[in-house]
């Protein structure tokens, strides 16, 4: 299939979703007043409830959902075939993702700004809470666990990448002095450190400064030092966890915030330019298989395609930031469908793009293969980007390079701000019990100590799915809340109640595929001992996220049961 | 269609392409900008007014005279302080995640 077709299908599926499934159901059955007042203007105190316009939300609810996840999640499922990948990414959307995003939303513009954790209390029950609290941590580690291995162990190991990546961090911190410290002009400080990135991203394709990081990582042959894990990839990895501890422990304004910023700009233009030169380019999917075979490298389709593409077709996290970021800032109620379902929509087109990236971009199946398959998901996008800015006059070696560097920063970026609400987070959890954890330094090396464990000894791919899996049942535990939600206020919901029961079901037989695969697979043939800690790890993780499910799913049964029970007549 | 609302048109679709890349890219500083002063003026009321929420600190003398200035934020400090919170309450503070 031709890359231009499948855009065309994006955009037709994006203007039938939206203008007409969407729509109806916003306007049928939530019935969004524009006059109501809304928790912004109801409870308005500068910071977390203050009204903004739809436009400015949208971009922001737009960048606070997409950014690794829509891109490495496709391209590591079309090692099933571009069929079942593309399908999900379309009907996951169109059927489950804008209404979890739109629903968490005005759940929350309606539940006075409530967060997910206080709604799940009051809908479901008093402990669905402390077990979203648990699902969150696992789920921050598995984030933290993923990204770091993509990074440290994949990204960061190309010679050509480390200097592009310290280039954005010093660029950041420049735009950062020069916003808050010399009160300069934000479009002159955007050129300037925008320029200097790219120059750097440059220099860093250069023989000099390949030849010094071949030398640190002592490649080509880079000897294997720790758990299996090489120079290149031991160092690699350190690099990533000296950038995450400066991200936790720094003032936000002066380090976190500003290398966002760059990053947006080297991000925004990477994928301009990439979606530029694909349609010049206009390239087919040659040989690429519309389908392989059921059972892949990452487990069954059924359910291991599902937890694969998270964001890109639906994903847990958006609730959360949904309910407690932007729902709390709608001027109106009558934003939510565009601010809401329309960024879901534009995050699809945007994992279409990265779709294209692994089938188009390459010529064919071996060519996706040979750049590195689904094992070595972001080498292939950087490849594949390099490819569609090459029709644009962009040299491949820039390209690539570009692409590398474009792709560790946006994971870095999430990372440093993971570890900072780690931090956070075990500090509140654990802070009464050992007061050590309460400080910045020892709460921040605690949460890199696990990550450590996480990204060298579990494989990418286990961590992906695991990752995924744990994402996707918060997505169903969302849906079912939202379901509840529409009950309470007496309205139609089986539009989020059907989705709900399929992410369940579909994450919960991933989790136990999981569990399973690595108890009775992987741990029996553990040839070393990290295998054998890896298994052991993703197993009592999986049953753990299945046994949390299972309470909230029995909790949230009984709370679908009640108002039922309410209704029918009493027995004599 | 006259060239008037062709050009209102556009001006709009303009206006709206600079609001959307303005939420994906300074309005996390501003909204920092407004936590990090929130957090200040949440402090010092807190010392001057701490007995609105049982903590007696400053002298009344001194409340008083303080009180004109402080009217128009105490109550949006008062529910932004009393607000209950969890870890999910955070979560926006990492967009982007996914």
């Amino acid at each position: 299939m031709n890359s231009i077709l499948v855009l065309i299908l994006g955009a037709v599926v994006i203007y039938v979703g939206y203008f007409i499934y969407a729509r109806r159901i916003d306007q049928n059955v939530i019935q969004p007043d524009a006059k109501k007042a809304t928790p912004a203007k109801m409870f308005m105190d500068g910071v977390d409830f203050t009204p903004a316009s739809r436009n400015v939300l949208f971009g922001y609810q737009f960048k606070s959902i997409a950014a690794l996840g829509p891109i490495t999640g496709p391209i590591i499922a079309v090692q099933w075939g571009w069929f079942p990948a593309l399908l999900w990414i379309i009907l996951g959307t169109f059927f489950i993702g804008w209404v979890q995003d739109y629903g968490a939303m005005m759940m929350g513009v309606r539940r006075e700004g409530d967060s997910m954790g206080a709604l799940s209390y009051k809908l479901i029950s008093p402990r669905a809470r402390n077990i979203l609290m648990i699902f969150l941590y696992f789920y921050l580690l598995l984030i933290m666990g993923s990204f770091g291995n993509a990074v440290g162990k994949t990204l960061m190991i190309n010679p050509k990448v480390p200097l592009g990546m310290i280039a954005v961090v010093l660029m950041g911190i420049l735009a950062g002095q020069m916003t808050y410290k010399w009160k300069q002009d934000i479009i002159f400080t955007t050129a300037v450190t925008v320029a200097l990135t790219f120059l750097g991203i440059w220099l860093s394709t250069t023989a000099p400064v390949a030849k010094f990081f071949n030398g640190l990582y002592g490649l080509p042959e880079s000897p294997v030092w720790f758990l299996g894990n090489t120079q290149a990839q031991v160092i690699g990895t350190l690099l990533v966890i000296v950038f995450c501890y400066l991200g936790s422990v720094m003032p936000i304004w002066s380090f976190a915030q500003p290398i966002n910023y760059i990053s947006f700009w080297i991000v925004s233009l990477g994928v301009l330019g990439g979606v530029l030169g694909m349609l010049i380019w206009r390239p087919g999917m040659g040989d690429f298989p519309a389908f392989t075979k059921f059972t892949t490298a990452s487990g069954p389709l059924w359910p291991m395609l599902f937890v694969t593409i998270a964001c890109g077709a639906i994903s847990g996290w958006h609730s959360l930031v949904s309910s407690s970021g932007t729902a709390r800032q709608l001027e109106a109620e009558t934003d939510a469908m565009p601010v809401g379902g329309g960024a879901m929509f534009m995050e699809m087109f945007f994992a279409i793009v990265a779709f294209l990236t692994a089938t188009a971009a390459f010529g064919g199946f071996q060519g996706y293969q040979d750049a590195g398959g689904a094992g070595k998901a972001l080498a292939v996008f950087s490849g594949g980007l390099a490819n569609f800015l090459s029709h644009i006059g962009i040299p491949k070696d820039f390209g690539t390079a570009y692409g590398s560097v474009f792709l560790t920063i946006m994971a870095l970026t999430i990372m440093q701000l993971v570890i900072r609400f780690m931090r956070v987070a075990s500090a509140e959890l654990v802070g009464e019990k050992f007061p050590a954890m309460k400080n910045v330094h020892v709460g921040t090396i605690v949460a890199l100590i696990l990550t450590l464990v996480f990204v060298w000894v579990i494989p990418w791919l286990t961590i992906w799915s695991a990752f995924g899996a744990a994402n996707q049942l918060m997505a169903g535990l969302a849906l079912m809340l939202i379901a509840l939600w529409a009950m309470s206020e007496g309205r139609k919901h089986t539009w989020a109640l059907y989705p709900a029961a399929f992410m369940i079901v579909t994450t919960l037989a991933a989790l136990l595929y999981l569990a399973y695969d690595n108890f009775f697979v992987k741990l029996p043939k553990a040839a070393t001992a990290q295998a054998g800690i890896a298994a052991v790890l993703v197993g009592v993780i999986a049953l753990v996220l299945v046994i949390a499910a299972a309470i909230l799913v029995y909790d949230g049964w009984k709370a679908l049961r009640k108002p039922q029970e309410k209704k029918a007549p009493a027995k004599a | 269609m006259e060239p008037g609302s062709i050009r209102n048109r556009l001006q709009r679709i303009a206006h709206a392409a600079r609001e959307m890349l303005y939420g994906m890219t300074t309005y996390e500083w501003a909204q920092s900008a407004r936590r990090e002063r929130a957090e200040v003026e949440s402090l010092f009321v807190l010392v001057s007014f701490g007995d609105l929420v049982g903590l007696p600190i400053l002298p009344p003398y001194y409340t008083l005279r303080l009180l004109p200035y402080v009217v128009p934020a105490i109550n949006r400090w008062k529910r932004s302080l009393l607000r209950e919170r969890d870890w999910t309450d955070l979560s926006d503070l990492i967009g982007g995640i996914d």
